[in-house]
């Protein structure tokens, strides 16, 4: 069979490519840079298990949102109402049990339903009537937050059931060293079958075989790092709990998100078109792709992580209140934005979101641990953002995208 | 007589108040090439945007294969065997020619996740058919040069088996020599019995290339003549002025020198 020979030199480098990401390795290189930096400063507070274990979870709301915002920007649009609408569902799910008595199943179930009408109001009101998506949610961030004030009257709805409360985190909130453990391995053991599977999948077809290095690299690194992922958390053991804490629940559901989000871009067509119209419209419509669907389905995808994060948010407050998510949007746009998603739309991957999201509290996190005021605080993230975005124009600029 | 690949009789298209395309008739036949010329507005990528089914027509009859179709859609024209290069090229310029040549028609494994080995194996051969050396297939087709885009944007005609082909300024953003691989290509295709809608400024290409001609202006079809029946001027009288020149036949059917084409084997 004839193949041009040049082939397998670039499979070679397409396989180091999908390996080792350059922005990915920078960011990576930056958070940690910015830990080694926190911990000599603070005099070794930081990079211990109690420190590393809360900050995880205090990302983890924002971290969920950012992961679906990645694929929001890259189809060039945008949602401001992300906090209000987790304010809003959030006091609904902590309304209807604890005022209404409902079950939470079913009262996560309702606001389920509450968050993905929310998310195709909007996304139709962009997708078939071309409304810029920057006004929809505009309206929507103002309107949602006085929506979450009415339902409950603004009164604040306490939670106490144990399993919705887990969700959250905290003191009952993690999976424990063993789970943890086997979790880990299970991880681990997917990610090497999966590459074993993928060589056999290309040998079969005649594909040019990837170098065995960098296939060693993709597998080597995930599992390298969720095992002294797993092994930091289970060394942070609660004062008077007899076991240690393992991986906290928010952190796991934040982590399937962004598993499952990158499947999604990766291996479907969906994510592929959600690609595809954000680095031109035109073409994804002259080529036959169902813009309207994508966005619409891409909406429903925001909704359903909506609701997620309304109920993490709701377990770790222990309450549902008429302000919560406030100024989210925010948060969840500079960790998609410092992530390397760029808002011109086409271009962002979700685990930049990831490394975003947790540069973002680093930096909050390490700058209060070093008594840092709150108002330098907000003004040091602020330019960092700025910063992040001046980069990502030099990097494209440099990398000759624009 | 075989039927046309594509009749089309009477097409209309409005944007608003105004008329883009008019009452056009038009036939292309299996194996035949007709170039589609005018001026800039004169309503030619309209009219082809109606059989790519990305602006529906508003009133007229549209035969593919002596069929009647109504295209509403470049689904729907894609189902009909009917690919178009656009003058855009309309490449997603953030994905690499292999997500781009089966942009809209992936290839799915079994479990309805993306076939990107069996793509990636396809498009190699697709692309070394039109360039041997282009192997730079997973960078963002934002970096490729302008030849090697257009080569991605022909390809998805070649993979996706166009029986009806139309081609909006295929070789304006192409140097000499890249133009002639694709004026080898469009005789290829001719040869293998696909009908090729060509739209183009360039005369001596027209001439070289197509069959008959047809032009418009301000949205009508002035004429339709035999390319051998008419020559440079004439051609330039049609598109400046719409002037017909004198005493020369139109020719709405298939010359009788077209071969009759080999159905692909």
């Amino acid at each position: 069979m004839a193949r041009p020979s040049a082939s397998s030199g670039e499979a070679g480098k397409a396989g180091w490519r999908e390996a080792l990401d350059a922005r990915t390795a920078l960011m990576a290189a930056v958070l940690l840079l910015l830990w080694g930096a926190f911990h000599a400063f603070t005099g070794g507070l930081f990079l211990t298990p109690e420190n590393l274990y809360n900050l995880f979870q205090q990302t983890a709301v924002v971290g969920i949102m950012a992961t679906v915002f990645v694929l929001v920007i890259v189809a060039r649009h945008i949602d401001l109402s992300v906090g209000s609408a987790i304010g809003f569902v959030g006091v609904l799910i902590a309304f209807l049990i604890y005022t209404r008595q409902w079950s939470w199943p079913a009262a996560v179930a309702a606001g389920l339903v509450l968050a993905l009408a929310i998310a195709v109001y909007q996304g139709a009101l962009a997708a078939w009537l071309g409304v810029p998506s920057f006004v929809v949610t505009l309206g929507g961030l103002m309107s949602f937050r006085g929506a979450a004030f009415l339902v409950a009257d603004g009164k604040t709805q306490p939670i106490s059931d144990p399993v919705l409360l887990a969700l959250g985190g905290g003191y009952g909130g993690a999976i424990g060293p063993l789970w943890s453990w086997l979790l880990g391995a299970a991880v681990c053991l997917a990610l090497v079958s999966g590459l074993v599977w993928q060589r056999r999948y290309r040998a079969r077809f005649g594909a040019p075989p990837r170098p065995p290095a960098a296939d060693a690299l993709r597998v080597l690194l995930p599992c390298v790092l969720v095992l002294g992922f797993v092994a930091t958390m289970n060394g942070y053991q609660i004062p008077g709990k007899d076991t240690p804490q393992g991986v906290p629940i928010p952190v796991l559901i934040w982590a399937v998100v962004a598993a499952a989000l990158s499947f999604i871009v990766r291996r479907t067509r969906f994510g592929r078109y959600v690609f595809a119209l954000g680095g031109n419209p035109e073409a994804a419509e002259l080529v036959g792709i169902p813009v309207r669907r994508v966005t619409l389905q891409l909406y429903a995808l925001l909704g359903a992580l909506v609701c997620v994060a309304a109920v993490v948010s709701i377990a770790r407050l222990n309450a549902g209140t008429n302000s919560l998510g406030t100024g989210m949007e925010l948060y969840v746009i500079a960790a998609a934005v410092i992530g390397g998603t760029a808002l011109a739309g086409g271009s962002g991957t979700i685990l930049g979101s990831v490394l975003g999201a947790l540069i973002m509290q680093s930096l909050d996190s390490g700058l209060l641990l070093l008594d840092v005021s709150i108002g330098m605080r907000m003004v040091l993230i602020g330019q960092v953002l700025i910063v992040a975005v001046v980069f990502d124009a030099l990097y494209r600029r440099f990398a000759g995208e624009r | 007589m075989t039927d046309a690949a594509v009749s089309m009789r009477r097409l209309s298209k409005a944007f608003g108040g105004v008329h883009a395309v008019q009452d056009v008739s038009l036939d292309l036949y299996p194996g035949e090439v007709v170039a589609v010329l005018g001026h800039n507005g004169a309503g030619k990528s309209t009219l082809m945007k109606m059989l790519a089914g990305v602006h529906p027509a508003d009133s007229g009859e549209l035969l593919v294969h002596g069929q009647p179709a109504t295209i509403r859609s470049p689904g729907d024209a894609q189902a009909l065997g009917i690919e178009t290069i656009h003058q855009t090229l309309a490449l997603a310029d953030n994905l690499d020619a292999v997500a781009n040549l089966f942009l809209g028609r992936e290839w799915l494994t079994p479990w309805c996740t993306l076939d990107d080995v069996r793509m990636d194996n396809r498009a190699r051969e697709v692309f070394a058919r039109l360039n041997s050396r282009f192997t730079n297939i997973h960078v963002p087709v934002r970096r490729l040069s302008g030849g090697q885009r257009q080569v991605v944007a022909i390809s998805r005609a070649l993979q996706f088996d166009a029986r009806i082909l139309i081609m909006d300024e295929p070789t304006a953003a192409l140097g000499p020599e890249e133009s002639a691989m694709v004026g080898g290509l469009i005789r290829q295709l001719k040869a293998e019995g696909v009908a090729i809608f060509l739209i183009s400024h360039d005369l001596h290409d027209v001439f070289a290339l197509a069959d008959r001609l047809c032009v418009m202006k301000n949205g009508r079809a002035v004429g339709t003549y035999a390319c051998a029946d008419v020559n440079e001027d004439e051609v330039l009288g049609m598109i400046i002025a719409g002037k017909n020149p004198a005493e020369r036949p139109q020719c709405m059917g298939p010359l009788p020198s077209l071969p009759t084409p080999q159905p692909p084997g």
